[in-house]
């Protein structure tokens, strides 16, 4: 049985991804599971998709555990360990990452032996209209790495999924999944099925054992106020918003209110700071700050800098 | 009441009172909504959600209030808000709080529930004349879910069960002027793009005492599909249109707050988001778009 799981982040197009590998593998005459993780997390946040395809029935559930595959779309999500990108990965396990990084240097950095592969889309990732195509991408590569589906499969399957959206759409994704599907042909059908689990495989969970509380203990109950601050939303951004103090003219209403997350302050001196922790980089302060006193750049080269965020 | 605190755009707090770390989306119109109004209203709030994306705000052991919030079922929000009423009240009449530690009961729900599901509890809820605000962040479908078409998405708007090429067969419910036939003390449109209007209309509701109900229109990138950078744009474009009218019915009259002097074409607010998009390619549709606009233009010709 194959197991491929995809991450990215919401609106990256994971779930098209799987649906569009899945769709293909179903044509091609295989079983197939294929699902998004839904939690209570959206556009920006950390997701994953995943695919099982097999010659017979399929009886395993649930999320994938021990991946033959995995295809990263967005590489800062490598470090986040609650993305759990590294969860279950084997010495076979093929990991493809959205990098511009060398593979021998994520394997420095990660510390493994397995097979890592890189395709650059990183373009795709800063421009956001493009990041609606990188779910085909990613699906394209898939197609090749397991080389057990057609490419007359592949672009019936993305035709089939996203039809709705337009045939210039689905021309689009056509393209870029065979860019995709080709710049893997070195790898074509490195990624090789895994044996199916036995229950005696099974791995447990490590439990922690609650004791029954009576209900003013142990129903959920908050006591605290604004505890959401403990989630740190700033991960989910992939570019950093900028603000010039030169430029800014301290209209202060305007970046600061209409900001979703209310993470821009204005300090005592009428400037306003943004919280970098929980900015989720929608860039709705840049769209609308009259003297354009805000800039965006990719959050990859933000790292280290702490300027831009806090008035000195 | 005329006398407002909000004179111009330098009045609007300028701390705010939602915490951040919430898990909407980057860009998420209701939300902005949701925490300029929570800004007005203050932290002696409570609100009685019902399920929907705004649901997830409150994730145990996290929040975003400093008050009070309670989850109900989808269709029964206004019902949870009257026992909540209920019990303060009886609180303060036993004086076991003191009148300072009265909240504001606030109804927080999607268009599923207010246009659809929760609609016959509301309208009991106003007819039994209850002290409380309904605040309906609209994203026109079932957002949570995956944008399923609800009682408020727009004619012709792809959702994810209205996919053909004509988009939604129906019509956008005047939710407005249901809840103004029930004769309730104050209802309003809101913006979050606009929220000098909508400190106003908080600020005004807040002072009255009965139903108080809210429509803001959520611009929603996800659902809408639209860059999380165009969401207050597309607000703004949704009144200089005609689209979205900023009004309030108080003394039972219906008063427009914001006329556009010279309204914009539909299509300038249409064409920003995708699901739209089958209106403009592979072939123009013009028979749908001038539906749309003489839809409009009907709407201001009757005012
Ligand atoms: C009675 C009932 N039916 C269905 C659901 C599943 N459900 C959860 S959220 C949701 C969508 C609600 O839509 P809306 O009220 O517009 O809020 P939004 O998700 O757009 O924020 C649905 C259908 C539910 N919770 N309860
Ligand atoms: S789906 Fe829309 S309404 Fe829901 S959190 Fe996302 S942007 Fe907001
Ligand atoms: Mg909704």
């Amino acid at each position: 049985m194959y197991r491929i799981r995809f991450h990215g982040r919401g609106g990256q197009g994971m779930k098209t991804a799987s649906r569009i590998l899945g769709t293909a593998f179903f044509l091609e005459g295989f079983e197939v599971q294929d699902a998004p993780r839904y939690g209570a997390e959206r556009r920006g946040a950390p997701i994953f998709a995943y695919v099982r395809a097999d010659r017979e029935a399929i009886n395993e559930r649930g999320i994938i555990g021990r991946p033959d595959l995995v295809i990263v779309a967005d590489e800062s999500l490598v470090p986040i360990a609650a993305a759990g990108v590294m969860t279950g990965i084997t010495g076979d396990t093929v990991i493809l990452i959205n990098s511009t990084v060398p593979p021998d240097l994520w394997q420095n950095r990660l510390n493994i032996t397995g097979p890592i592969l890189t395709l650059p889309m990183t373009t795709e990732v800063e421009d956001r209209l493009e990041a609606r195509f990188i779910g085909a991408l990613c699906a394209g590569a898939a197609v090749r790495l397991v080389d057990v589906i057609s490419l007359k499969s592949l672009k019936a399957a993305i035709g089939r999924e996203l039809e709705p959206l337009g045939p210039e759409i689905v021309k689009k994704n056509m393209e870029k999944a065979l860019i995709a599907y080709n710049s893997m042909d070195g790898h074509a059908g490195c990624v090789k099925e895994g044996g199916g689990m036995k229950a005696e495989e099974y791995e447990r969970p490590t439990w922690i054992d609650l004791p029954f509380d009576e209900a003013a203990l142990s129903a959920p109950v908050i006591h605290g106020a604004a505890t959401s601050e403990l989630m740190k939303t700033g991960l989910w951004r992939t570019m950093r918003p900028l603000i010039d103090y030169d430029q800014c003219n301290r209209c202060w209403w305007l970046c600061s209110t209409f900001c979703p997350d209310g993470a821009i302050r204005i300090n005592d001196e009428g400037y306003p700071e943004i919280d970098y922790e929980h900015c989720k980089g929608c860039m709705i302060c840049l769209a609308n700050c009259p003297p354009h006193a805000i800039s965006a750049i990719p959050e990859e080269q933000a790292k280290g800098r702490s300027e831009g965020g806090k008035k000195s | 009441m005329d006398e407002t605190r909000f004179k111009r755009i330098k009045d609007l707090p300028s701390t705010h009172i939602l915490g951040t770390g919430t898990a909407m989306c980057a860009g998420c119109g209701g939300l902005e909504a949701v925490h300029e109004v929570y800004d007005i209203l203050g932290e002696k709030t409570v609100f009685v959600n019902a399920a929907g994306c705004m649901t997830l705000l409150s994730i145990y052991p996290f929040t975003p209030f400093r008050g009070s919030w309670l989850y109900t079922a989808m269709a029964s929000a206004p019902a949870g808000a009257q026992g909540i009423r209920d019990a303060l009240d009886i609180l303060l009449e036993k004086k076991r709080i003191p009148r300072d530690e009265d909240m504001d009961v606030v109804v927080l729900t999607g268009d599923g529930s207010a246009y659809g599901m929760g609609l016959s509890a509301t309208s009991g809820a106003m007819e039994r004349n209850l002290d409380f605000i309904y605040l309906c962040y609209d994203n026109e479908g079932y957002g949570n879910t995956g944008q399923q078409y609800s009682s408020a998405t727009p004619h012709a708007a792809r959702t994810s069960t209205s996919k053909g090429p004509k988009g939604f067969p129906g019509y956008k419910k005047d939710l407005f002027s249901i809840w103004v036939a029930h004769n309730p003390l104050y209802v309003a449109t809101v913006l979050g793009a606009e929220p000098l209007d909508l400190a106003r209309k908080i600020e005004k509701a807040k002072e009255l005492k009965g139903p108080r109900l809210i429509i803001a229109l959520s611009p929603c990138p996800t659902g809408w599909d639209f860059d999380p950078s165009e969401s207050v744009e597309i607000g703004k474009l949704a009144v200089k249109t005609g689209i979205w009218p900023l009004k309030e019915y108080i003394d039972g009259k219906v008063v427009h707050t914001k006329v556009p002097d010279r309204r914009l074409p539909v299509e300038e607010y249409l064409k920003k988001q995708g699901r739209f998009a089958h209106l403009f390619s592979p072939k123009r549709n013009d028979k749908l778009i001038g539906e749309i606009q003489e839809s409009v233009d009907k709407y201001w010709k009757g005012i």
